[in-house]
């Protein structure tokens, strides 16, 4: 780190180590708020899996179901 | 077509009239300064108000009684189905909100009459601020019933009538209130009236009301469609 | 149909990312007066001027959801207002942090752009409550589109009013010395704002893709006459 600041020429008001903190805090703050987003997001997704899996078995469900009444239907007949 | 002047006019003087039989709105605003002002003086621990805080406590007061006039503004078109009438009748519908507008500064301006001379009475050690200060109060007035209105025909029709307009109101009229108060701050200096920045303040306050006017205006028939 | 671009919009944010990053930490200068704290510029104003634009994009949403009454439209206005709400909470604690490090006060009254942002942020925070409180989804639509115009015509009006109240004497916090910025600062203050919006961009577009799932998923649900899933947010447009 020192290696970066030592082109400086005069010292800033405030020391760089104590600005330093503030500076990853602020970065760790943004970070974290797009973690917390991508977290809910992830909710909604997983929310929406569970439903589109509801709905694939129902319609699967149906189709065995209509295909069961169709070979039961053809039997009759012959 | 009913030309707009005369639905204009006859909307104004309904509303006008019916707050004149009724009393509903000003006496309860007026009142409210006034109680207001006397909280102030306890509150604040003086006896005499001068600069930003004489022109903060008055500003504060008038914005928080205009919101008790604001909530009530189309309770009544809310009830007895003036929404539907102005629907149905051959008249361009932007008509209610100008004169609602119009009939709100009227009240305002009722209000202003009996408070600000009050509250000179009560904190200020000379009335000169008081003739530059309608000025003022004229610039305000008209902003504050734009988006007033506004915002009061939406709430009517919403749940949390009563909460909506302080909510969303007071961070609206925010700019207003800092070029109003920041007007009136050096009228009231001890030193005597000052002029500072005077004229610059009135051409904010003068945007504001173009800008909440007109955006008021051309949004209206939106919000009377069914 | 919304998830389209998506994948090489959200590249373009990374990419643009680690470029802007790469020149806060390795390439812009460190400034006189606040040292390494003033990095912190470079990541609170791209923030707060994307929270702000996206603002106004809302509104200019809001207003094509008036003119061609179309509920798309909405569904746009109320997440380009959402994330930008997000955008602003980010603007709001990073430029508190700033302000703690420079003056040692966790709030300062006298940093204009701050004290407007705070303004602007408390009025779009009533959005929601607004919409709740109106039960009518097409009412709510237009009400909100009402808001999110006079929302965004307040921006600017407000932002004029708080820079002039401030007093001249009064230094600002969060002014460079010098006033101006240098040249190579300016490029990496450019860069950041634009890796800003374009992460603004591809989380608007995300949310609406997101949204979109949704509305597909309970058309699917509706046409096989399946029982309806969890109650959907009575504020939220829904996107088909």
């Amino acid at each position: 780190m020192t290696a970066l600041f030592g082109w400086i020429v005069a010292a800033p008001d405030i020391p760089n180590d104590v600005g330093g903190k503030y500076v990853a805090g602020a970065y760790i703050v943004f970070v974290v708020l797009l973690l917390i987003y991508v977290a809910i997001m992830g909710m909604k997704l997983a929310r929406i899996e569970r439903g589109l899996r509801e709905v694939a078995e129902l319609a699967e469900a149906r189709k065995d179901e209509a295909a069961v009444a169709e070979t039961a239907r053809a039997e009759v007949k012959s | 077509m009913t030309p707009s002047r005369t639905a204009f006019a006859a909307i104004l003087a309904k509303d006008l009239r019916a707050e004149l039989r009724t009393l509903q709105s000003l006496p309860a605003m007026a009142l409210f300064a006034v109680t207001s002002f006397v909280i102030f003086r306890f509150g604040l621990n003086r006896t005499s108000l001068s600069g930003s805080l004489a022109a903060g406590v008055l500003w504060a007061t008038l914005l928080f009684a205009a919101v008790l006039g604001i909530n009530r503004l189309f309770v009544a078109e809310r009830e007895e189905g003036g929404f539907d009438a102005i629907r149905l009748a051959p008249i361009d519908r932007s008509v209610l909100f100008t004169a609602k507008v119009t009939a709100l500064i009227v009240y305002l301006g009722a209000l202003e009459l009996i408070a600000v001379p009050i509250f000179a009475l009560f904190f200020l050690n000379s009335a000169a601020s008081l003739p530059p200060l309608v000025l003022v109060l004229v610039l305000a007035d008209i902003g504050l019933a734009a988006t007033g209105t506004l915002i009061s025909s939406m709430a009517v029709n919403s749940r949390a009538r009563d909460l909506l307009v302080p909510l969303v109101l007071l961070p609206l009229v925010v700019p207003l209130m800092i070029a109003a108060t920041a007007a009136t701050e050096p009228l009231m200096l001890l030193g005597g009236v000052s002029y500072h920045r005077f004229g610059t303040w009135l051409m904010v306050l003068g945007l504001y009301d173009l800008i909440f006017a007109l955006l008021g205006y051309a949004v209206f028939d939106f919000l009377l469609e069914d | 149909m919304y998830g389209k671009g998506l994948r090489p919009l959200s590249i373009a944010t990374v990419v643009m990312f680690a470029i802007s990053l790469s020149l806060v930490f390795f390439y812009a200068p460190i400034e006189a007066d606040q040292g390494f704290l003033q990095k912190i510029f470079y990541l609170h104003v791209p923030l707060a001027i994307v929270s702000l634009c996206g603002f106004v994009v809302g509104g200019i949403f809001a207003i094509l959801h008036l003119r061609r009454d179309e509920p798309r439209w909405d569904a746009y206005s109320y997440v380009a207002i959402h994330i930008s709400v997000i955008f602003a909470v980010g603007g709001l604690i990073t430029g508190s942090i700033w302000a703690k490090g420079s003056w040692g006060h966790w709030w300062v009254w006298n940093e204009p752009t701050l004290v407007s942002f705070l303004i602007v942020f408390l009025l779009y925070a009533t959005y929601y409550p607004f919409r709740y409180a109106i039960e009518d989804r097409q009412r709510q639509a237009r009400y909100a589109s009402v808001f999110a115009i006079a929302a965004g015509a307040f921006v600017p009006l407000n932002f004029l009013a708080v820079r002039m109240s401030e007093s001249l004497v009064h230094p600002r916090v969060f002014a460079t010395a010098g006033g101006g910025l240098p040249g190579s600062m300016m490029l990496v203050f450019l860069c950041s704002i634009v890796s800003m919006a374009l992460l603004w961009t591809t989380l608007v577009k995300f949310e609406l893709s997101a949204k979109s799932a949704q509305g597909q998923l309970k058309r699917l649900r509706r046409a096989l006459d399946a029982p309806t899933g969890p109650p959907t947010s009575r504020i939220a447009p829904e996107v088909q």
